[in-house]
């Protein structure tokens, strides 16, 4: 499937937060109420049409626990959207954010958008974290901000789409060096530009290498 | 830590691979074993290195082993290709020098039974020799990889078992050594993926060698491994903390398990990881040295299970064969890891009730449908009896089409489980599954949970395809109330009853019923006014009106337009419709002004009708002129339109009695008139005793019916009152066509008590004053005949007894005087003979005189005839307006006597100048003969001779008076 743009995006937040089911909901359309926990780091793609153009998202759904932490650090490089989750029945996953954002940000490029995203909204009468907290923590930090349900999909397609919206902006505004494949932007194989630098490593500077063989 | 991994099953059976014997298979025993390979169902052992053998040791599925030597000094790697008999090993002949690498063909054997060395080259990396480090055979057999310590990598492309045409070129160059290769082929595109100890790399072999660095780590030898198509063949490495994979541009996912690890495989979807047990051995086996205990982990990564996991001792490799998997443990032992069969690992999963996991994995392993409906319902269970009926009426709708739907429903029939019975339900429907009762237990659902919009939805969804009983559907919207719902239902599949039915009883709507009736074809729209028709009509009369009269004239549905296109090209119209309008009138029970207009259109319209239509209609215009004043000119008019419309086809009599009902005057004359009942009419004008009338009556009919003047005459005569001038002007009339004998006249006036003598006296006295000029008249007559009668006997007594003189002088014919011979008749007449002879037609008779006895004789024998003819002589008899003076007529013309003409025998001329009335009426007549002394007889005067038993006054059958009464105009009173 020809894409104009690749995405690259990393979802990071405190175990349980539902992560995994975002994603899944997001690319399957689906919802897996009993989930295992991520061993690592898991992966999901899906396209989306921005402004007229495919834009092919590559998500990585990393494993909240601790002790996982150095394996998913090394994934933040190269990501371009960042939806950091939190669980608004659980107060603990909101006071966790601020380590989140400083992992983030310390461990990827500096233009990275990030999304910040209060999950399972469906369990109303649970909630621990006001929505206005929510908004405060986004505003304070430059974030986008958004409460979802993986549960009712509430959202969720949102969350994601809105956050490659910003990415698309910034590539338009020109922020993003959307030739430097360490932004977590990728140009689609066909709508590669004439560009030498992109075919850099092994050989003669060719087109890309397998295309959108996942 | 413990719970940072994946769940752990036991879906493998670990077994010690024994021979036929049942004995422990221990034929490897004692070859030091370095390398494994494995394909087209033989297992390759390679000798180990230290011992410098160079064998190649193969065994086959029956445990036999086979050996050869590939080396004279050692074999360090070898290749075996999946698909076709091609084994490539790398390996020394002689120490110090550049590795060999040789292609075996294991199907072309030698003389000794050894597989044949194809080809034969030297592994160089490029300047400086190294020792090979990884090598991979493309199974296309045309590229193949050589990997070296001093991390040079050498592709060799073209046909791999020959040296022709095959290049190589040095596509890699890196510090660390090479601890792993292998191809990719994904579409055209060939990647070959390398691996170091500290970096992943993929060249893409058909782009130019281009070059994508993966990562910036690597894995030891034999830790890495390609997945296969349910991972998307990622390149996958084992390192301590992870197992990573890789695509062909970029990292993968990654996956913990921790770790040193030993071996990677790949086997069927699962990786198999062989990993050194961190622990020491719990306790060292008796007397025997401690060995290095290895961990066999089996991963589903699709499914994220541990499949199997346990602790060798001393695993060598991992070798997938046979459909199994063989784990070479130290001591060379061969354990056979068999994989359980899908029921087991199901079982196992539901004992645990991890039903997803049931479900992924069956559907990872294209479990059949019904083994996934299976697993379902049995999830939909557990969930049930957890209390999670949401999550388990999901799993039970993925069973429908298998599953009873009754089991489901059952389970959810208690009221505050409706939600999910309705989802079910509405899933049953999509899936065109639902019987009636579904479909009707689906829409009470939604109607107990008052949910319109689902309902809605259900019910209004267009493009769908009907997947319910549409006629449950109906009744139970009915029966809830939601009469819209219905309707659009009803309307949708044609259901016209019920829409009606639904239109009329329960909304009551009667316009928009009307209107689809309207829409309707013709036949359904007739018999739906038929049953619906009394209480639209009660309801909205005009539209009701209006519509019937269209389905009686020329109906068409009112929403096709008035030219289809069959007419619009030429074709046949449709056949029109028309409705017995005669069939609607009950209709109208109750509206009977509606019913008049429909009347008036159908009978303007359609003037062939059928009489009941103009009866009714009639009897409509007379009640209510009966009923209704204001309007009794116009339906006066109206009526007698009617009446007098010759196209209208009412029934007379019914229309009389209509008539007489209503007491409709001119109604009643006129049909009386029609059917010619003067009687009646003049009877009905008597019994309103309106003597103008009755006089009119009389004027008017009188010409067809006299007998009415002498009604006339009765009825004033009994009339009290005084009623002189009608009388007189009755009697005028009697008198003027001599109806009655002045007798009777008198006799009936005499009943009367008013009437006095001055009435009748001018009758009287014309009628006396006639019956004296009559009788006057007839005696002069009477006069005149006896005297002619005597005259003509006294002539034949002449005849009969005196001689005759002839003594003419000219013959009666030329008129010049006689001559001799000459013929004389007895009248007198005498011819010349020629003259005679030229002229008559017989001898026997006077040519002067024949002609008028020929007359006579016909007039006798026409009289004769007639006799015969009874009817004509009634005829003429009831014709006559004096019936006395036909019989006489006849009885003078001798009818009634018995005349028979005697032809042969010789008469008398009859005298010349005879009355017919002054004849005697019984006569034998015989023809005049030649001789004037003819002897006839005469016949006896029926006058004088009263004996003849042919006298008419005697013979009873010949009576005209005992003719039937009726035709006697006497016989009335």
């Amino acid at each position: 499937m020809s894409y104009a743009y690749l995405f690259k995006y990393i979802i990071i937040g405190d175990t349980g937060v539902g992560k995994s089911c975002l994603l899944l909901q997001f690319t399957d359309k689906r919802f897996q109420p009993v989930h295992d926990l991520t061993i690592g780091v898991e992966f999901g793609a899906r396209m989306i049409t921005i402004d007229g153009k495919q834009i092919k998202l590559q998500i990585w759904d990393t494993a909240g626990q601790e002790s996982f932490r150095s394996i998913t650090r090394s994934y933040y490089r190269g990501a371009a959207g960042a939806l950091l989750v939190y669980d608004i029945t659980r107060r603990d996953t909101f006071n966790h954010l601020t380590t989140w954002l400083e992992d983030a940000r310390q461990h990827s490029n500096s233009n990275m958008v990030i999304m910040l995203i209060g999950n399972k909204s469906d369990l109303e009468s649970r909630r621990e974290v006001k929505k206005e907290e929510g908004e405060a923590f986004a505003r304070e930090h430059g974030l986008i901000f958004m409460e979802t349900s993986a549960k009712t999909a509430a959202n969720v397609e949102e969350a994601f789409i809105n956050t490659a919206k910003e990415i698309y902006e910034k590539i338009q505004e020109g922020v993003f060096d959307i030739n430097n494949e360490a932004n977590g932007i990728k140009i689609g194989p066909q709508h590669s530009p004439s560009n030498p630098a992109l075919g850099g490593g092994g050989g003669a500077g060719g087109s890309q290498p397998g295309g959108g063989c996942c | 830590m413990a719970f940072l991994q994946w769940r752990r099953f036991n879906f493998f059976d670990k077994e010690i691979v024994k021979d036929e014997g049942g004995q422990v298979f221990d034929g490897l025993k004692g070859i030091d074993i370095s390398v494994c390979a494995s394909g087209r169902g033989q297992i390759l052992f390679l000798n180990s290195l230290l011992h410098y053998e160079g064998n190649i040791h193969f065994l086959n599925r029956n445990l036999e082993l086979s050996t050869f030597k590939a080396y004279e000094l050692r074999i360090t790697h070898l290749c075996q290709v999946k698909q076709q008999g091609i084994l490539v090993t790398v390996g020394d002949d002689e120490p110090g020098t550049n590795p060999i690498i040789k292609v075996w063909n294991l199907e072309k054997r030698d003389k000794a039974g050894n597989p044949t060395c194809s080809r034969i080259v030297r592994a160089v990396p490029g300047k400086e020799s190294s020792p090979v480090s990884a090598l991979a055979v493309h199974e296309n057999l045309n590229l193949m990889a050589v990997g070296f310590q001093d991390g040079t990598v050498v592709v060799y492309r073209g046909d791999v078992t020959r040296d022709r045409h095959s290049k190589s070129r040095v596509i890699h160059h890196t510090a660390g050594a090479v601890t792993g290769l292998a191809f990719r082929q994904a579409a055209k595109v060939n990647h070959l993926f390398v691996v170091t100890k500290d970096s992943v790399q993929s060249y893409n072999l058909t782009a130019k060698d281009h070059k994508e660095e993966l990562d910036a780590f690597g894995c030891e030898p034999r830790c890495s491994v390609l997945s296969d198509t349910s991972q998307d063949n990622q390149f996958v490495i084992g390192r301590p903390d992870a197992v990573y994979f890789y695509q062909t541009d970029g990292r993968g996912p990654c996956l913990v398990f921790e770790g040193e690890k030993k071996t990677l495989q790949w086997y069927r979807g699962y990786l198999v990881v062989v990993g050194k047990e961190n622990k020491a051995m719990p306790r060292p086996p008796p007397g025997g040295q401690s060995r290095d205990m290895s961990i066999v982990n089996v991963y589903d990564i699709q499914n994220k299970f541990i499949a199997y996991s346990a602790p060798l001792p001393d695993v060598t490799d991992v070798i997938c064969e046979w459909g199994s998997l063989y784990i070479l443990t130290g001591e060379n032992r061969l354990m056979q890891l068999i994989e359980k069969d899908i029921q087991t690992k199901l079982e196992m999963l539901f004992k645990k009730n991890l039903y997803v996991l049931a479900i992924n994995l069956a559907k990872s392993q294209h479990f059949d449908q019904d083994g996934l409906v299976d697993i379902f319902t049995q999830y939909g269970d557990h969930l049930y009896s957890k209390g999670d009926y949401d999550g388990a009426i999901n799993q039970y709708v993925k069973t429908i089409g298998k599953l009873e739907p009754s089991y489901v429903i059952r389970k959810f029939l208690d009221a505050q489980r409706i939600h999910n019975l309705t989802a079910y339900l509405q899933s049953l429907h999509k899936a065109q599954l639902a019987t009636e009762d579904h479909t009707t237990l689906l829409l009470n659902c939604y109607t107990k949970l008052k949910d319109t919009n689902k309902l809605d939805q259900f019910i209004y969804s267009k493009d769908k395809e009907v997947d319910f009983d549409v006629e449950t559907a109906i009744k139970v919207c009915r029966q809830a109330g939601y009469y819209d719902h219905a309707l659009s239902l009803a309307e949708r599949h044609s259901q016209h009853e019920w829409y009606l039915k639904i239109q009329l009883e329960d909304i009551k709507d009667y316009q928009k019923a009307l209107t689809y009736i309207s829409k309707l074809g013709f036949y359904e729209a007739e018999s739906n006014m038929k049953k619906y028709g009394k209480i639209l009509m009660s309801e909205v009369p005009q539209q009701t009106t209006e519509l019937l009269k269209r389905l009686c004239t020329d109906y068409r549905p009112s929403d096709i337009p008035l030219a289809d296109e069959q007419t619009l090209q030429g074709g046949m119209p449709a056949r029109i419709h028309k409705a017995p309008a005669d069939e609607f009138i009950h209709i109208f029970v109750s509206n009977s002004s509606k019913l008049m207009e429909f009347l008036e259109h159908m009978i303007k319209v359609q003037p062939s009708s059928p009489s009941l239509l103009y009866n009714t209609l009639l009897e409509l215009y007379l009640h209510d002129m009966a009923h209704d004043g204001s309007q009794k000119a116009e339906l006066d008019r109206k009526s007698l339109d009617l009446l007098q419309n010759t196209d209208a086809h009412y029934d007379v009599n019914q229309a009389l009695v209509l008539c007489q009902m209503h007491n409709y005057k001119a109604g009643i004359l006129y049909l009386y008139e029609r059917e010619r009942l003067y009687q009646q009419i003049l009877r009905y004008h008597m019994d309103h005793d309106e003597y103008v009338h009755i006089i009119n009556t009389c004027k008017k009919f009188g010409g067809q019916d006299p007998n009415l003047w002498v009604q006339a005459l009765a009825y004033f005569a009994r009339k009290e009152e005084n009623c002189r001038t009608q009388m007189m002007e009755v009697l005028q009339h009697i008198d003027r066509h001599n109806l009655l004998p002045p007798l009777l006249v008198v006799q009936t006036l005499a009943h009367n008590s008013t009437a006095t003598l001055a009435v009748v006296k001018d009758y009287i006295t014309r009628r006396l004053q006639q019956e004296n000029d009559q009788i006057q008249e007839d005696e002069r007559l009477i006069h005149q005949y006896r005297q002619e009668t005597e005259k003509m006997r006294s002539q034949i007594q002449e005849l009969k007894t005196s001689a005759k003189i002839f003594q003419v002088s000219k013959c009666s014919i030329c008129n010049h005087p006689l001559e001799l011979p000459s013929v004389h008749f007895l009248c007198q007449h005498s011819f010349h003979q020629h003259c005679f002879e030229g002229y008559a037609e017989n001898e026997t008779e006077c040519p002067v005189c024949m002609p008028e006895n020929r007359k006579i004789l016909d007039i006798i024998r026409a009289q004769e005839q007639h006799k015969e003819l009874h009817e004509q002589f009634h005829h003429q008899l009831e014709r006559a307006p004096d019936g006395f003076s036909v019989v006489a007529d006849y009885f003078g013309r001798g009818v009634f006597n018995k005349v028979t003409l005697i032809t042969d025998s010789p008469a008398a001329p009859p005298p010349s100048g005879v009355n017919p009335f002054g004849e005697p009426p019984e006569l034998q007549i015989k023809p005049a003969a030649p001789k004037p002394a003819s002897k006839s007889a005469a016949a006896p005067n029926p006058f004088d001779d009263d004996d003849d038993t042919s006298n008419p006054f005697l013979a009873e059958s010949t009576n005209p008076f005992g003719e039937p009464e009726s035709t006697n105009p006497f016989g009335e009173d």
